[in-house]
This record gives structure tokens, sequence and C-alpha cells, in this order.
């Protein structure tokens, strides 16, 4: 085929696919609302959730967390374009990992060294690390489908924005149950649920995100 | 916005005269980078490569946002494409974005070669979907007369041949791999 005729047939074909957050935006609100309501319902919201709002290293876990899930989205949005791998920034993630590293160290500092371990290992380790994972699955999900209706030329890094920005926010959905205040206990086990997720996402979008 | 981005947005709102010429204008340029990064592979291949390109920015249009600069998006979409193209014809090239600024520049040389890879593509969509994109292709008939021939409505052939080319781009894709 003459490459003149294949433009002739490709200008008859007037139908574009729809703006990729025509589509990202419902089906990552309606992926949130389903994690939040599964934490509500399967373990129900912490008692004193509003009073641990007074707390700031409680409230640290939210902000955190929704730092890093907001980033990673960006960042999904930007590497979504083809140009967008000269355009996409790194270094604002390494932000909020920065101060969840020097939160990390002024609890170590200020937890009395005989409570350290008990406050690091907590009493909801595994709870925390099967279900962060669990509730990351439709985030991540959705914004993998979104970056699939895209045109990314970096699959894997898009993925890692997707890993981090799912996970991100299912970590902060998880927050409204977990009563885990110590730095040491969300820091270590909060972010090696993200770092996994993170990185299975990135493997994933190596896949998947090919076009 | 430049002349090319005057173009794109047009096409992009349904324009297709608007996307005809754009198209016709990115062309040249595209088969001139093809080239410059081919290595020694044929006329042929390039044209492959290029009608590849081709149908990677027809899928992908809608990812250029009105406004933006369309040379770096057009050249990203490039550059994956042709690595991909040649990585899996065998060659190993380096596409280094900032060098296509100077390829423009290159002659583009005026004729191009009749390509095999998209015909043979085709081939493999069911019947009535490559004839659709031969008729309007190579034959030139409107979407309307493609229509009464095949006894499809106009709507009908616009989104049969909208699926087409999708379907030409999966199976590149697993074609190549």
């Amino acid at each position: 085929m003459k490459t003149d005729d294949l433009i002739s047939a490709l200008a008859a074909d007037s139908r574009t696919e729809p703006p990729l957050k025509a589509f990202l935006w419902p089906a990552l609100a309606l992926a949130l609302a389903v994690a939040v309501l599964a934490v509500w319902v399967a373990l129900g919201f912490r008692d004193d959730l509003l009073a641990s709002l007074g707390d700031p290293f409680s409230v640290m876990r939210f902000v955190l967390t929704a730092a890093l899930g907001g980033l990673g989205v960006r960042l999904a949005l930007v590497l979504a374009r083809p140009e967008g791998r000269s355009l996409a920034r790194l270094w604002p993630v390494a932000v909020p990992v920065a101060a969840a590293l020097g939160l990390l160290v002024l609890a170590y500092g200020s937890t009395p060294a005989e409570g350290r371990q008990m406050a690091l290992v907590g009493k909801t380790m595994t709870t925390c690390l099967v279900t962060i994972p669990l509730l990351s699955v439709l985030p991540v999900a959705a914004i993998l489908a979104g970056l699939r209706r895209g045109a990314t030329t970096s699959p894997a890094l898009a993925g890692f924005a997707a890993g981090l920005g799912g996970s991100g926010l299912a970590a902060m959905a998880y927050a409204l149950h977990c009563t885990e205040d110590s730095p040491l206990f969300y820091v270590t086990w909060y972010g090696l649920a993200i770092g996994g997720v993170t990185l299975a996402a990135t493997l994933i979008g190596a896949r998947v995100l090919r076009w | 916005m430049d002349d090319w981005g005057t173009l794109l947005a047009e096409a992009n709102s349904g324009d297709s005269r608007a996307y005809a010429a754009f198209l016709r204008t990115i062309t040249p340029v595209l088969r001139g980078i093809v080239r410059a990064k081919a290595g020694g592979l044929g006329e042929a291949i390039c044209e492959d490569v290029l009608q590849e390109v081709l149908l990677a920015v027809h899928l992908k249009r809608h990812t250029w946002q009105v406004g933006a600069p369309v040379r770096p998006w057009l050249y990203a979409i490039a550059r994956y494409k042709v690595v991909d193209a040649f990585r899996a014809r065998g060659g190993k090239v380096e596409v280094p974005i900032e060098d296509f600024d100077e390829i423009l520049a290159a002659e583009a040389g005026p004729d191009p070669t009749e390509a095999a890879d998209m015909a043979r593509m085709i081939g493999l969509l069911d019947d009535r979907s490559g004839r659709l994109v031969r008729m309007i292709g190579i034959e030139g008939a409107s979407a309307a007369e493609a229509g009464q021939a095949l006894d499809m409505t106009e709507g009908a052939v616009r989104v049969a041949l909208h699926r087409a080319f999708k379907t030409l781009a999966a199976l590149r894709e697993r074609h190549l791999q």
C-alpha cells in the first residue's frame, strides 16, 4: 500500500479517542470510593478518628500518603503523553519520602529505648501489610487503564507512577482504620507496602503499557 | 501555535481535510527521520516503518494537547515507534531525540516506494474491514460511497474504519514480537 493511500484512509477516520482524563478521574474516584467503603465495612474506621486528628504524628499518616498518591497520579498524567518522558520530574516524590524518613528518625529519638521495639512492630503489622496491597488493586488498575488510553513512551516509569499513586491513595484509606500512630510503625510498614505495590506496578507497566 | 498546531487542532475537532493536510505535511519529515535512522536497511522497510509511525500518530492523536508544541509530541511518538520497529526487524538503532532537528533538513527523497507490511496486515482483517480500508484508501471512495457498496450506513462505516485501524495496530504489535 502506498503511503499516500494510507493517509487518505487515515484521514477518512474522523473518530478520535476520548481524552484520557475523561476516563481517569471517574475511574479513580470510583476506585477510591470502593477502597474507603471496604475499609469502613470490613475493618471499620477507628473509634477516635476525630480526636486522632489532633495528634500531628497521626495526621502525618494522611499527609504523607496523600502526597505520595497525588504526586504519583500527577506523574502518571505527565507520562501518559508521548513527550512526557522529557517533561516528567521525579524529584518531588523525594520530598514526602525524605519527610517520612525524617519523621522516622525523630520518632526513634523521642521513643524511649525500651519502647522502640513495641512501637515498630505494633499490633497490626500483618493486617497493614495485607490490607494496603489489597486496597491498592483497584486504584492502581484504574491508573494503568487510564495510561493505556494515553501514549506513554516510558512504560516502566509510568507503571511506577501508577503504583505509587494507587498505593499512596490506598494507604490513605487504610489510615482511616489504623490506630498505630507511631512513625516507627507507619513509616516502616506503610512504606514497605507502598514500595512493594509500586515495584509490582513498575513490572506490570513495563509489559502492559507498551503500544 | 504554529501551522502544525493549527492543522492538528482542526483535525482533532473533526476536520478531515485539515487532518489530511497535517498528515501530508508531517510525512516527508517523518520519512527523513526513518531513513536517517535505518542504518542501511532498504527503502521498502523504511516505508513500512513510516506507515507504522503514521498509524501510531493516527491512533494517539488525542494525546496531543491543544496549544502544546506539536514537534516534541510528534518526535516522541516517532522515536518510540522507530526504535521499536527497527529492533523488531533485527537492527539496533539509537534515536536521540535531539538529533531530529538536524535530520529535518535532510532530503527526504522524492519517490516513496510501495510498502508491503500494511497491505499484508490489511489482508489479516476480516473481509469487510479489509475491503473498507482498501476502498477508501486506494480507490479514494468516500465513507458514503463505501457504505453504499458494502451495504452499511455511513455511521457504521466510520465505526468500522476506526475499529479497523485499531485492529491493524494490534496485529502489528503481535506480528512484531
